[in-house]
């Protein structure tokens, strides 16, 4: 699904971001993208949204080398892949159903069959009771799931989630996760960039873990916390 | 592109406009201005053109004998315009008493100011000559001024002259006048733009997040601009419609419409402003607001 090859990326300040990263996430898989601020997780996702583009090296997705993909291009990316944020970023003028349905109308679907699927979505986060309420009466965990939903929408192959559950409390947290393990249960491929350790610990996922630009740690069902494989100096760091 | 698309893009416009209504307003009131100098510009052509036309079909000739020119001088004049009716269409001589009671006439209530004025000595016999053909013109002028006895003959070409010369200044410095106004309109629009786009950032980033193509992003934006540069041209053409039917009653007045130097009704000039109007305030609106939402909407 994702492939980053010898991955550098230099922005115009000087910062490095990422020096030379490469790995691999396969279909359906499960992935948490850990390190602390400005390690280069975001620069990981916005690489995979074509927000950036690489200084150096190749990035795939499903094969497809979006790395020097022509700018006319990019929607036609992103409609597959779903977007979640820590602020949630839903438009507060609109309605659940209408945050919802945005998504649909801007790839063209037809009326009927997003009012169908849109209703579908809301049923799998559990607010389709709350189609006509606006963002500012949901609270933030029922907002987050209006941003699942949406992501949900135009049926991805893949969602990135860039600190899902930062705005979050604990317990709602976890809703949040149960439900993006739900949609990576029936295929989608998830990819989470996260500091939250407990969540991490508990769910036992795969982690990659970055630090100045290097993947220091990736490691199969593994916690927030360093293996016993990896060196102590950078364990410290984290 | 669907209808939907379209309608919803035609709805985010008027909401667009609704926003910022301080901002529209300029916007309005700047492309309201333009559109308002261009108006003037082409009723002033099209009245410029009318009567250059009328007066280029016949153009009359105006003889004036001299003061002191004999009968004999006259007739030689008369004979002449009888018998060239190769070039001369029609020919009329006014005496100085005729002359007399027509400027009397044309002085309308304050003729009284003539009462007493020996005409004899200061008006002159005149002949009013209309040619076959305009092209003709020239040559008959030079043969009437060979005639003994005569004092001058006016053409109506020299009108036209003037109309021509006045219609290139006035092209002239309307278009500097447009041009200046267009950027001006151009800077303004790009500022409504981009209040807009700022109010709009959110809304923007995340329809670039789910897919949303450039064309899009951009169309509610444009259509924002040819709504206001549609508004513009509508009040631009109401107040053009109001003020000339203002000055055409009162010019008009005092002259036949059948003359040579009656202006256009509004009724022939109304349609013609509202498609200029209209063109250019949607052009103007349309492409400045496309121009500044490429520059402030990087996606």
């Amino acid at each position: 699904m994702i492939r980053f090859d010898n991955v550098y990326k230099t922005y115009k300040t000087g910062t490095d971001a990422l020096r030379g990263v490469s790995f691999k996430v396969e279909d359906g898989e499960f992935v948490f993208i850990i390190g602390k601020s400005g390690s280069g997780k975001s620069t990981i996702i916005k690489l995979m949204t074509c927000e950036e583009r690489p200084t150096q090296g190749s990035v795939y997705i499903d094969h497809f080398p979006i790395f020097r993909m022509p700018r006319t291009l990019v929607p036609v990316l992103r409609r597959h892949i779903g977007m979640i944020f820590q602020d949630f970023r839903l438009i507060e003028s609109k309605n659940i159903f209408e945050n919802i349905a945005f998504a649909g109308e801007i790839v063209g679907m037809p009326r009927k069959k997003l009012i169908q699927t849109v209703d579908i979505v809301l049923s799998v986060v559990g607010l389709r009771n709350k189609a006509t309420a606006f963002p500012q009466e949901l609270s933030g965990g029922e907002q987050q799931r209006v941003a699942i939903a949406r992501a949900m929408v135009n049926d991805p192959k893949l969602i990135l989630a860039d600190e899902p559950t930062g705005n979050l409390d604990p317990l709602t947290s976890e809703a949040i996760m149960a439900l993006l393990e739900e949609i990576n249960r029936n295929g989608t491929t998830v990819v989470i960039c996260t500091h939250d350790s407990n969540l991490v610990d508990r769910m036992k996922k795969r982690v990659i873990e970055i630090a100045d630009g290097y993947i220091v740690r990736d490691e199969k069902d593994s916690g927030y916390t360093c293996e016993a494989d990896v060196p102590p100096e950078q364990c410290e760091e984290l | 592109m669907s209808i939907r698309t379209l309608a919803n893009s035609v709805r985010e416009g008027f909401q667009g406009i609704l926003r910022h209504p301080l901002v529209t307003i300029a916007s309005v009131t700047t492309i309201l201005l333009m559109l308002l100098l261009m108006s003037v510009f082409v009723v002033f052509s099209a009245d410029a053109r009318y009567i250059m036309k009328n007066v280029g079909q016949q153009p009359p000739i105006e003889l004036y004998m001299k003061l002191d020119g004999t009968e004999e001088e006259r007739a030689a004049v008369s004979n002449y315009l009888t018998t060239d009716t190769d070039h001369v269409l029609y020919f009329q001589m006014a005496d100085p008493e005729e002359n007399y009671n027509e400027f009397k006439t044309n002085l309308g209530s304050s003729s009284s100011i003539l009462e007493g004025f020996d005409y004899n000595q200061y008006l002159p016999y005149t002949f009013h000559i209309q040619l076959v053909d305009p092209s003709f013109a020239d040559e008959v002028v030079m043969h009437l001024e060979a005639f003994p006895g005569v004092n001058k003959v006016m053409q109506e070409r020299q009108v036209m002259v003037f109309l021509t010369q006045a219609t290139t200044w006035v092209n002239a410095g309307t278009a500097s006048a447009f041009l200046v106004l267009f950027l001006i309109s151009l800077f303004i629009i790009s500022n409504m733009v981009r209040i807009s786009v700022y109010s709009r950032a959110t809304e923007i980033t995340i329809m670039k997040y789910v897919g949303a193509t450039n064309a899009y992003i951009r169309l509610p934006f444009i259509i924002e601009g040819a709504i206001v540069g549609l508004v513009s041209a509508l009040c631009a053409w109401g107040i053009t419609y109001f003020a000339y039917s203002r000055i055409y009653d009162s010019l008009m007045a005092q002259v036949e419409p059948g003359s040579f130097y009656a202006i256009l009704p509004i009724q022939s000039l109304s349609n013609g402003i509202l498609l200029v109007c209209a063109f250019c305030g949607i052009l103007i609106g349309a492409f400045g607001s496309g121009v500044s939402v490429r520059k402030y909407i990087q996606v």
